[in-house]
């Protein structure tokens, strides 16, 4: 599934070819701004409480989707058994601890 | 980069010319990354706590061959049962698949080593250093005895007192980063080494089983071990997550325990399908039946595997609905195991078969698992569940799919690959002996249980009352252990004997391989393929001798190979960690010695072993390992 070619030297061709670093600049300060949002959300003080969690946990989901696709590359090409464990762990684990809560609590 | 001038000079003396260090004895063993070195290490230390586990199977047997019998006492008893199912399941039957997945995956994908050899040589020794803690426990105050899976709350200090429960959390966590370590490895390895043409369906069976089950160790072993942790702070730093009295929950465990303990079995079973997925059609000389469904059926025992685990826990009072949908999802497993099943049966089906010892095993393997499988789908009927819970029934079943499947499956691939792994065969003749008495033990050990918990006799019980129509069928039961027990000895017996012949075996010595690791010498060089070969189909050895050809098709022009450096670092870091382990385990300890209690009670010796562990993790960073490379000419040599 990898894109990366073995030459018979034992190196490694990069068959994907290199982006500027304009995007990730971009990236880089909107991940600084969801944080910024977050924080100034607590920080202010003035933000009512309920709102603020939703709004946090909003900053986080889009937070862990910029990190995951840009920083760790899983947007890229090649990168389609990492995206199936992590959904495939999600699943497990998510499955798994809401049952188990669901039984030893609320039940 | 310690060799730089006489590798250049391409001159005679250049075998000399290497700053390898070449180690010998008891220190090549201990230093060694080779993933066919690391499979004899498996072998012979999985083999060793095999043997453990079958003693004390025979030990228990004994105790239940009459009524009222005083060989054992009550304690012992359950010391032996908790210490022969957790020894056999993590320290004897999955190094053994360990075994024969290190030593088969990277010849099969056309590979040189694994991903990480280095990982390798680490899963090894946390492995066997975890497996030894627990062993200790023998001689060092009593094993664990609240059974297999440690049950809060008996499990917990209010009812388990010694450190035996201590030994089975931290010996079961050390060996248990062993297994993660090596399931990484193996999906790293799948996933990037296989070699050119070697798509994901063109793998072989066996590598396609040991890439889900390593998927099944990523997603499974966090759970037992986030359990563990947590039945450790329980017990040694006051912790309440299973003490009812403190407000925490028994069934918790349960849960943690069943959802790793279930996708277990299939962590189990799977490398047992692979295994006789690859001598079923080399004994039948036709290519596996059904392969695409074979793939499917594997993945989709994998998914289910995880959704299924409440139904060892019926009787806990889940609620009807939950139980009928756990009973679903149960047989609805009996699906893909089905088409397992008739695969195999096609495959041999019109084959011209021939019965060697692997064979055998494999064609036992068939009719054997699947009564374990119908019981299977018998205890996964809920209400039934009810009357079969914690009865010799259940025993009977497990075993059917443990033994019946995972061990014969593992003496199969054992007798299959021996040649390949120690370059010497096996005797037919032992070999047979082997089978016959070994599967004939295991039925007549095993069969009867089924009847005994029909009649109501429970599991972990340590004696019985006579008159209940019990003693004949527990008679029968511990002659048929004895016979298990003669059937591993002819096994070992076989091993010794073979040992002492000379290196022969041919590169194909079955003379009908299907798969790459036919194709190189048995056993192969360090290197593996002096060419990596091309991959032309399922089954590439297969397709080039049907196609007339000598071997395979190189992919590659002959080069100098790159190998990784021989470090003795994995073996001390999982020193550490053992040490580590016994200086948190008795840091509640008063030792009525001033020095001892001293240095155990303010966490002295946990931090010199963790500082052995971390310190060697420096080492392995600071100073970077370039490995060595084998010239071409050195290749010519050998």
């Amino acid at each position: 599934m990898t894109t990366d070619q073995q030459t018979p030297q034992g190196g490694v061709k990069h068959r994907y070819r290199h982006e500027g670093p304009q995007k990730h600049i971009v990236v880089f300060i909107f991940s600084i701004v969801l944080t910024l949002i977050a924080f100034a959300a607590v920080a202010a003080g003035g933000v009512n409480a309920s709102f603020a969690v939703i709004l946090l946990l909003v900053m986080a989901v889009l937070q862990v989707f910029v990190q995951m696709g840009y920083w760790m590359h899983l947007k890229d090409k090649g990168h389609m058994l990492p995206i199936l464990f992590m959904i495939g762990g999600f699943f497990v684990a998510g499955t798994c601890i809401i049952m188990s809560l669901y039984w030893v609590w609320w039940d | 980069m310690a060799q730089a001038a006489p590798v250049l000079n391409h001159s005679k003396p250049l075998k000399h010319g290497h700053n390898v260090k070449r180690h010998t004895g008891l220190m090549d063993w201990i230093t060694t990354v080779d993933h066919k070195k690391i499979a004899i290490l498996y072998l012979w230390a999985g083999g060793l706590f095999f043997g453990i586990g079958g003693l004390e199977a025979i030990l228990i047997r004994i105790q239940l061959i009459k009524p009222m019998n005083t060989f054992l006492n009550a304690q012992l008893f359950n010391e032996l049962i908790t210490m022969h199912g957790t020894t056999m399941i993590f320290l004897g039957v999955m190094p053994i698949i360990f075994a024969l997945m290190n030593a088969v995956i990277p010849l099969q994908i056309g590979a040189r080593d694994v991903a990480f050899p280095f990982l390798n040589a680490l899963g090894f020794w946390t492995f066997l250093f975890g497996g030894l803690l627990l062993n200790l426990s023998w001689v060092m105050g009593g094993a664990p005895d609240a059974g297999w899976t440690a049950y809060a709350p008996l499990s917990t200090s209010t009812y388990s007192t010694t450190h035996g429960v201590d030994f089975y959390t931290i010996g079961l966590q050390i060996a248990g980063l062993g297994t993660l370590i090596g399931g990484i490895n193996f999906l790293a390895t799948i996933i990037t080494m296989r070699a050119p043409g070697m798509s994901y369906m063109r793998m072989p069976m066996f590598a396609w089983t040991t890439f889900i089950t390593s998927a099944i160790i990523l997603f499974a072993f966090p759970a037992i071990t986030v359990g563990l942790v947590l039945l450790t702070f329980d017990r040694i730093l006051g912790a309440n997550f299973f003490e009812v009295g403190a407000g925490g929950n028994p069934v918790l465990w349960q849960h943690i325990f069943w959802i790793f303990g279930h996708p277990e079995v299939y962590i189990l079973i799977l490398p047992a399908f692979g295994i006789i997925s690859e001598i079923i059609p080399t004994f039948s000389r036709k290519r596996l039946f059904g392969y695409s469904s074979m793939v499917f059926a594997t993945i989709l025992i994998a998914f289910l595997g995880f959704m299924v685990w409440a139904h060892h826990m019926f009787t806990t009072g889940l609620g009807p609905v939950a139980n009928a949908l756990f009973s679903v999802s149960t047989m609805l497993i009996a699906v893909p195991t089905g088409i397992k099943i008739f695969n195999w049966l096609f495959t041999m089906w019109g084959g011209q078969v021939r019965f060697t010892t692997p064979n055998l095993f494999a064609a036992g393997f068939i009719p054997t698992f699947t009564m374990g499988g119908v019981t299977g789908v018998m205890l996964a009927s809920a209400p039934a569940d009810f009357q079969f819970h914690d009865t010799y029934f259940v025993v009977a079943h497990f075993h059917y799919v443990i033994v019946g499947g995972l061990v014969l499956g593992l003496f199969g691939g054992l007798h299959y690959w021996w040649p390949k792994m120690f370059g010497r065969m096996l005797s037919e003749k032992l070999g047979k002996w082997t089978f016959w008495t070994f599967i004939l033990g295991f039925h007549m050990t095993f069969f009867v249980q089924h009847f005994l918990g029909l009649m109501g006799m429970q599991r972990r019980v340590f004696t019985y009352l006579p008159n209940q129509q019990f003693d004949l069928l527990n008679l029968i039961s511990t002659i048929g252990a004895g016979l298990m027990g003669v059937g591993t000895i002819i096994f070992l017996t076989n091993v010794f004997l073979t040992s002492r012949k000379p290196v022969g075996a041919l590169d194909d010595p079955w003379e009908d391989g299907r798969t790459l690791e036919w194709s190189i010498p048995s056993p192969p060089p360090e290197y593996n393929f002096k060419q990596t070969p091309l991959v032309r189909g399922i089954d590439a050895l297969w397709k080039e001798k049907t196609a007339g050809n000598k071997g395979m098709t190189p992919a590659e022009p002959v080069g100098s190979i790159h190998m990784p450096s021989a470090t003795a670092l994995p073996f001390v870091m999982s020193v550490g960690i053992f040490i580590a382990g016994l200086g948190f385990m008795f840091s509640r300890d008063d030792f009525g010695n001033a020095f001892m209690s001293f240095i155990f009670n303010n966490y002295i010796v946990t931090a010199i072993g963790l500082l052995i562990t971390f310190g060697s993790m420096v080492l392995r960073s600071v100073f970077d390992d370039h490995g060595w490379h084998i010239e071409p000419e050195e290749l010519e040599e050998g």
